[in-house]
């Protein structure tokens, strides 16, 4: 999985400006709209939030992975958001999030959905890269940590 | 050709129900290989048996044709060889590429070993006991050597498979010797027909001719596998874009055809050419899911293939060479188990690994008699001595099947080393308990869908004793058993490798999360009694 394919400058934010959940990730939902990436944003909202509502994404140490299979992308599309003093996403550790990869793939393909994910996952497992990427003063420096 | 065919089928009708039934007995009583059930239904539904009675005016369900060394029809024969592709193409699959190559040149230095010292024990027990042949020059010597020569694959491939041993160092090491084998019999076979037409008919040994058979035998052999594994990754990955496992399967059994044809006419086995195709395969992220599939075809036509071989024991042409047959059947066995088993030894295998070599090279079927045919229709061996070929056979695929069977059922490895496999390093194990065995097997279930639309192959590894899964997607291997544990508990284990480990659990929360919607919308259902009362209202009402 090449996450160039997939991730750009264009796609990353580093001041997000949510307080909570819901406005973390319609901020993200924006940046695909903008980018042309997205047909619905509603209905990508909706199933985001169905999916969250079964159990939630945020993850552990500031990190939270918002996903969802919708009829809104025709393709896999993801981008990554931060907000550094954190809100709070019901993560499993109780911590606030503050990495944000937002992560929509097609529902009626069958694709790296997961497997993105988990390249992802795997980069950003350690605290030096999560480090980095919250210091991060411009969209770049925060793609580099992925190697792109 | 229409009765022909009416024939045919009644043949392989009663083929069938035999071995099915026959095969059945051997496994759950007498705790023997099901191939031994097959080769024995094949003796006594076949032509010299039962098969040979005449049934009225329809005559005898297998009749001997004439002028042919094989006694059955070419069709029931050309569907018999079906059967050995399937086989052979499915333990292709099962063998595992790079422990093969690893395992090649000591198969090398095994498959001669064997081939030198059965030809010379063979050919020198013929010139011992045989008032007639004068030296190990002479024809018949030379045809009986030969005959001790050829490994019966087929045989050693169905035990190997049914017992998950295919990819073990032995495993590999057996049919990598029994595939050189069958080019060095080849080559073996065209130097004694030339030796022996010279001795016959007079004249000079056409060295030129032996040659091109040796070359065109090796070459066949060094070009397909070196294609095989280049173009086998890109076949697949090409295929895969269609979407559609049941194509990739059949295009892919269509290739192992196609070879297997070549092979015939590069003056190899048909089964060589199905065994590369599926060999090149199994390096393949399909080639679990493609063997689950084809075996559930091949089954249906294994059965005929043994079940022919078996019908190619001819009783009454052992009883004028009784004693020497079987002095000859039995030197042909130790021929194999010593020429395999002592060289296994001095590369790397312990005396376990060494007599499952041995016993695994022993098994003789087709190739002995189609050997035997040539030197009959030539001359340079009488009926009597067809029979010889005969007992060896009937003696090796009887007494060698129990005995590879038993040897591998001893514990611990044949192989002094350890192997250290790719796929063994780095190997994280993920474990999750749940609170029943068929919540684990409900919510494996999703996730294995959840694989499959990541564009993973699942297949079925063993569900004997645990439910086991082979998850697979190019060079990411994911393995996942569910346990049974006390009080009807469950755990799942996943085993993959380090890198693929984020992976893993990702797929298994977005399976966890499925479920507790799953589990929301059963409790929002209608009250359960409520339910339970609307099926049953109406089971009981008289009309």
């Amino acid at each position: 999985m090449k996450l160039k394919n997939v991730l750009s400058e264009k796609l990353v934010a580093i001041d997000l400006k949510g307080t909570n959940k819901e406005e973390i990730i319609q901020e993200l939902l924006q940046i695909l709209v903008d980018n042309g990436k997205l047909k619905d944003k509603e209905l990508a909202f909706n199933n985001i939030m169905e999916r969250e509502n079964q159990m939630s994404t945020g993850i552990q140490q500031g990190v939270a992975i918002p996903h969802a299979k919708t009829k809104a992308v025709d393709n896999l599309v993801a981008c990554i958001g931060v907000k550094k003093d954190g809100v709070d996403f019901s993560s499993l550790d109780g911590e606030p999030s503050n990495i944000f990869i937002l992560t929509l793939s097609p529902s009626d393909h069958i694709g790296p959905h997961v497997q993105f994910l988990a390249e992802i996952s795997r980069i950003i497992r350690t605290e030096e890269s999560r480090t980095k990427i919250l210091e991060a003063t411009s969209t770049k420096q925060v793609l580099s940590v992925f190697g792109i | 050709m229409s009765e022909e065919m009416m024939v045919l089928m009644l043949q392989l009708g009663f083929i069938l129900i035999a071995t099915k039934f026959i095969g059945y007995v051997f496994a759950k009583y007498l705790k023997q290989p099901k191939v031994l059930g097959e080769l024995v239904a094949g003796m006594i539904i076949g032509p010299y048996l039962l098969g040979g009675l005449a049934l009225g005016s329809f005559g005898p369900l297998f009749p001997l044709p004439l002028n042919s060394t094989v006694p059955v029809s070419p069709a029931l024969y050309g569907i018999s060889t079906l059967g050995s592709i399937f086989l052979l193409f499915d333990s292709g699959l099962e063998t595992d590429l790079p422990t093969f190559i690893k395992f090649s040149g000591k198969a090398t230095v095994i498959g001669l070993s064997g081939v030198i010292v059965s030809f010379f024990l063979g050919a020198g027990i013929t010139v011992l006991l045989r008032p007639e042949v004068s030296s190990l020059m002479d024809p018949s010597a030379l045809f009986l050597g030969t005959v001790c020569t050829a490994t019966s694959i087929g045989i050693t491939a169905r035990i190997l498979g049914e017992n998950k041993k295919i990819a073990t160092p032995e495993g590999v090491t057996i049919m990598a010797a029994a595939v050189l084998d069958d080019v060095i019999s080849i080559v073996l076979l065209s130097v004694v027909v030339g030796i022996s037409s010279v001795q016959l008919e007079g004249g000079a040994i056409d060295w030129g001719m032996i040659g091109n058979v040796a070359f065109k035998a090796i070459a066949f052999w060094a070009i397909c596998m070196v294609l095989g594994i280049i173009l086998a990754p890109h076949f697949t990955k090409n295929m895969k874009r269609l979407g559609q496992l049941p194509l990739i399967t059949e295009v892919a059994f269509g290739i192992a055809l196609v070879l297997a044809g070549l092979s015939e006419m590069a003056g190899l086995a048909m089964i060589i050419g199905a065994y590369i195709t599926g060999l090149s395969l199994s390096q393949t992220d399909v080639a679990h899911a493609l063997s689950a599939r084809i075996e559930s075809v091949s089954e249906f036509f294994v059965p005929v293939f043994f079940a022919v071989m078996g019908m190619m024991v001819n009783f009454s042409a052992l009883k004028s060479v009784l004693g020497f047959a079987l002095i000859f059947a039995v030197i042909a066995f130790i021929g194999k188990l010593v020429g395999c088993g002592l060289p296994a030894l001095f590369v790397g295998f312990n005396a376990r690994g060494a007599f499952r070599i041995g016993s695994g090279m022993l098994p003789r079927g087709e190739v002995t008699l189609i050997v035997a045919g040539i030197g009959l229709a030539s001359g340079a061996i009488n009926h009597e001595l067809f029979g010889v070929a005969v007992m060896t056979m009937l003696v090796a695929s009887v007494a060698a099947p129990p005995m590879l069977v038993a040897a591998f059922k001893a514990p611990g490895s044949g192989y002094k080393k350890k192997l250290n496999l790719k796929q063994n390093e780095n190997q994280v194990t993920i474990e999750l308990d749940f609170p029943s065995l068929r919540t684990a097997q409900f919510i494996c279930d999703s996730v294995m869908d959840g694989f499959v639309q990541e564009g993973f192959f699942v297949s079925t590894l063993d569900t004997s004793k645990v439910a086991s899964y082979h998850i697979r997607k190019e060079d990411v291997i994911i393995q996942l058993d569910i346990l049974r544990e006390e009080e009807d508990q469950a755990k799942v284990k996943f085993f993959c490798n380090e890198e693929d480990e984020s992976f893993v659990r990702l797929m298994m929360l977005d399976s966890v999360a499925d479920f507790q919607e799953f589990a929301e919308t059963i409790s929002s259902m209608k009250d359960s009694e409520m339910m339970s009362s609307q099926l049953l209202i109406n089971m009981f009402s008289i009309k």
